[in-house]
């Protein structure tokens, strides 16, 4: 990995979009950048595994609402402080598909996936009426915490600065797993899974790695999108909207490449905002990103990153 | 070839990730704001300089023009933009030293969720250099903007955004022009004890949300204090559709009233479900569906569904009624913002029209007051203030609960048919500000 083009490559790229808004000290360049890493980290995570495992997960973004729940909860009634807080969300919710995983990963195809709707809409009920989460009003923090960070406009850059770390570990263990033997037991489990377990893969027990693997990040990002936001409650933490649209982002990049959940994310997210604040688009910004989206699905199946692996070989040496 | 392919696919990534980081181009989206406005008036007062200085001021805010929220988020838009047109008309802003203040609004779709509203509240502050914020529609994205607003130290009147919990976070800048949460429905328990010695028993059916669950909250100790019982306390989740587990469970607790509900959806489509299902209650009140007025369209189950409203068109909030009060009258009477409404719309604004013009109306007079646009002026100006509106009483709290509306009080609508049986929604409550007997108990 470390001497790998295409890992440098990326570590790079990514670094240096994520340094510029710090670089120009843009707050409006900080919040859009901290909407693409945010979906960066979550298309990234849930590639792997979407993308190496070929499980789809419909309800990934389960794993941020409980990471960000987690991380409040304790910033909140205990006084934490970000960074624990943010270790501990994204442990409690690896730990959670650790468990889960040993359970439902026993399910393939369709009922895997209708298994994670079941969870995503299970947790959300049990958040949405655990008093000590606040239940349907959630918690919020008091503006007076943002003062131990050196006051709130300092806490947002800390907050993005802490989320641009995170990203760039994301993006590598997804691209180190991608390189590794257990990320090639991933893909024979994907290719064919009953051939993979002949072969000798592990497949329970690959797979229960990778659904926790994928749980961690989103888990810690929530932390961090919830302490910027100020207040948590069950209907922003568990959308199951974001999780489509995660999916879509991971479809439209291209799935099973470390480079198409990043720029699906991007791509995605640079769409929905400018069409969003066009004038000429913002009453039909929807139809229109349906349409386009539509569009690629149809005619590039692979994603942007798969078409132009296929399209360009050379490619392959550097976007991996 | 392939070195060049190599380049190529490089440079492709590069160009894509540069358009993925560059700023989105400014997007201007301004209202009626235009250039054709007329820039200087030239003002009839022989008080006002002879060539006064305009200036031009940006209020910004977002709009839920897609998601959960547009509905309600649409009325307020139309309020505030209303009062632009009448500000424009008036000839804009006057301060004391001359200067007169052109308003212009931007505005964005926020999609009803909390990402959109941060971010763009960021935008609105750093591109568009929005002077004063408007809050967006619904207490949880209001929550979010005001982090934002507090941040950057920029006032932010708040509207359609009721939670108490909002101002109890320490923030400086944030003025609710809402009664909170916690006053919705405890007049509906007034009523109900005043209509009808006997009743004893409420049952307590909310969407299990922010705005509803802090209602409730406060609600259901006021109803035990006042003697009643609550014999049924339950949410359901947002975008329940069908409310049949739940009437089972009304019925059998056998209530004499039910109070609850959540927003316009759900709350109509449990109205409409009471009543086909007949449930027998004497008195039902609901959150905010009744108050808009398409819950008309419900037709016969509309019938006798109280709601309590921040205002309404019968409103009897006058300046001799402000006279009697000791408090100062300030912009247009009752009639004449609902005429102009009808006028531009075609129809009778409900209170989150009135909402966002009173938003409005609120800052003009602050800025006004303070002279200046100065920040730290007008939040002491608006600090001090205390004066009557067509939308009610205004007044700020400046202690623990920094911001939070005071002197506004609630009023209680019921719907009911009139002699050529079209449905109306006269004031119930309180009493003195009665436009019809109340139907109780309801006939079902």
């Amino acid at each position: 990995m470390w001497r790998s083009i295409s890992w440098w490559f990326t570590f790079l790229v990514l670094l240096g979009a994520g340094l510029w808004p710090i670089a120009s000290g843009s707050a409006t360049g900080r919040e859009d950048m901290f909407l693409i890493l945010m979906l960066v980290t979550l298309a990234s995570s849930l590639n792997i595994l979407l993308g190496y495992t070929g499980y789809v997960n419909f309800g990934h973004i389960v794993f941020f609402g409980l990471g960000g729940y987690v991380g409040f909860y304790l910033m909140h009634r205990h006084g934490w402080s970000l960074g624990p807080a943010m270790i501990a969300g994204g442990l409690a919710t690896a730990a959670l598909a650790l468990i889960l995983g040993t359970i439902i990963l026993r399910l393939r195809g369709a009922y895997f996936a209708l298994a994670t709707i079941g969870i995503h809409e299970a947790v959300r009920a049990f958040v949405a009426n655990f008093e000590p989460f606040g239940g349907a009003t959630g918690m919020s923090l008091n503006f007076a915490v943002y003062q131990a960070y050196g006051g709130a406009a300092q806490a947002l850059w800390i907050a993005y600065g802490v989320l641009l770390v995170v990203t760039l570990l994301t993006v590598g263990i997804s691209f180190a797993v991608k390189h590794s033997k257990f990320g090639l037991g991933l893909m024979a489990i994907r290719e064919d899974e009953d051939a993979a377990l002949v072969l000798g893969v592990r497949g329970p027990w690959a797979k229960t790695m990778a659904y926790a693997l994928s749980a961690l990040f989103p888990g810690m990002v929530g932390v961090l999108f919830f302490f910027k936001n100020g207040n948590i409650e069950p209907g922003d933490a568990f959308r199951l909207h974001l999780s489509i649209e995660t999916l879509v982002m991971v479809m439209l990049g291209g799935q099973g490449t470390v480079w198409g959940p990043i720029l699906g994310a991007a791509l995605y997210e640079r769409l929905r905002g400018y069409l969003l604040t066009s004038p000429l688009f913002k009453s039909l910004h929807l139809a229109f990103a349906g349409m386009l989206l539509l569009l690629i699905i149809l005619f590039v199946p692979a994603g942007v990153i798969g078409w132009l692996r296929a399209r360009f070989p050379a490619t392959r040496r550097v976007i991996a | 070839m392939t070195r060049w392919m190599k380049t190529g696919g490089i440079l492709v990534v590069l160009a894509m990730l540069a358009a993925c980081a560059a700023p989105t181009p400014p997007a201007p989206t301004a209202t009626p704001a235009g250039p054709a406005q007329p820039a200087a008036q030239p003002s009839p007062t022989p008080a006002a300089s002879p060539t006064p200085a305009v200036k031009k001021i940006v209020l910004g805010f977002t709009a839920s023009q897609t998601g959960k929220l547009t509905k309600e988020s649409k009325e307020q838009v139309q309020g505030l933009q209303l009062w632009l047109e009448d500000l424009q008309r008036a000839g804009g802003i006057r301060l004391p030293d001359g200067t007169v203040l052109q308003v212009e609004l931007k505005f964005y779709d926020d999609e009803s969720t909390k990402e959109r509203v941060q971010q763009l509240y960021v935008k609105l502050i750093n591109e568009d250099k929005a002077d004063f914020l408007i809050s967006p529609y619904s207490s949880g994205l209001a929550d979010a903007a005001a982090v934002i607003a507090e941040q950057y130290g920029k006032i932010m009147i708040t509207t359609g955004a009721a939670s108490d919990s909002t101002y109890e976070k320490g923030y400086q800048h944030i003025f609710q022009i809402y009664t909170p949460a916690s006053r919705y429905l405890t007049g509906a328990i007034d009523f109900l004890k005043k209509m009808d010695p006997n009743a004893r028993r409420i049952a307590i059916v909310y969407e299990n949300e922010k705005f509803s669950t802090d209602v409730v909250n406060a609600a259901k100790p006021y109803a035990e204090s006042q003697g009643f019982e609550v014999v049924l306390f339950e949410g359901y989740e947002t975008g329940t559709t069908d409310f049949g587990p739940f009437i089972n469970k009304i019925m059998a607790a056998r209530p004499d009233a039910i109070i609850g509900g959540g927003h316009f959806q759900d709350g109509s489509t449990l109205a409409k479900q009471l009543f086909e299902k007949k449930v027998p209650v004497k008195m039902i009140a609901l959150l905010v569906a009744p108050a808009v007025p398409e819950f008309a369209q419900l037709g016969d189950a509309a019938v006798g569904v109280i709601g309590p409203s921040q205002w309404e068109p019968g409103a009897r909030y006058s300046p001799d009624s402000a006279k009697a009060a000791g408090l100062p009258w300030y912009g247009p009477t009752v009639d004449q913002f609902v005429s102009a409404y009808k006028a531009k719309y075609g129809y009778e604004p409900g209170y989150h029209a009135a909402g966002g013009y009173a938003a409005g109306l609120v800052l003009q007079k602050a800025i006004e007051e303070a002279g200046s646009v100065e920040t730290e002026k007008v939040k002491a100006a608006l600090e001090k203030m205390d004066l009557m509106t067509f939308y009610g009483r205004i007044r700020f709290d400046t202690g623990k609960a920094h911001g939070k509306q005071i002197g506004h009080e609630m009023v209680y609508l019921q719907w009911r048919k009139d002699a050529s049986g079209n449905l109306i929604r006269p004031i119930i409550w309180p009493e003195a500000a009665q436009a019809a007997k109340p139907i109780y108990p309801l006939s079902r």
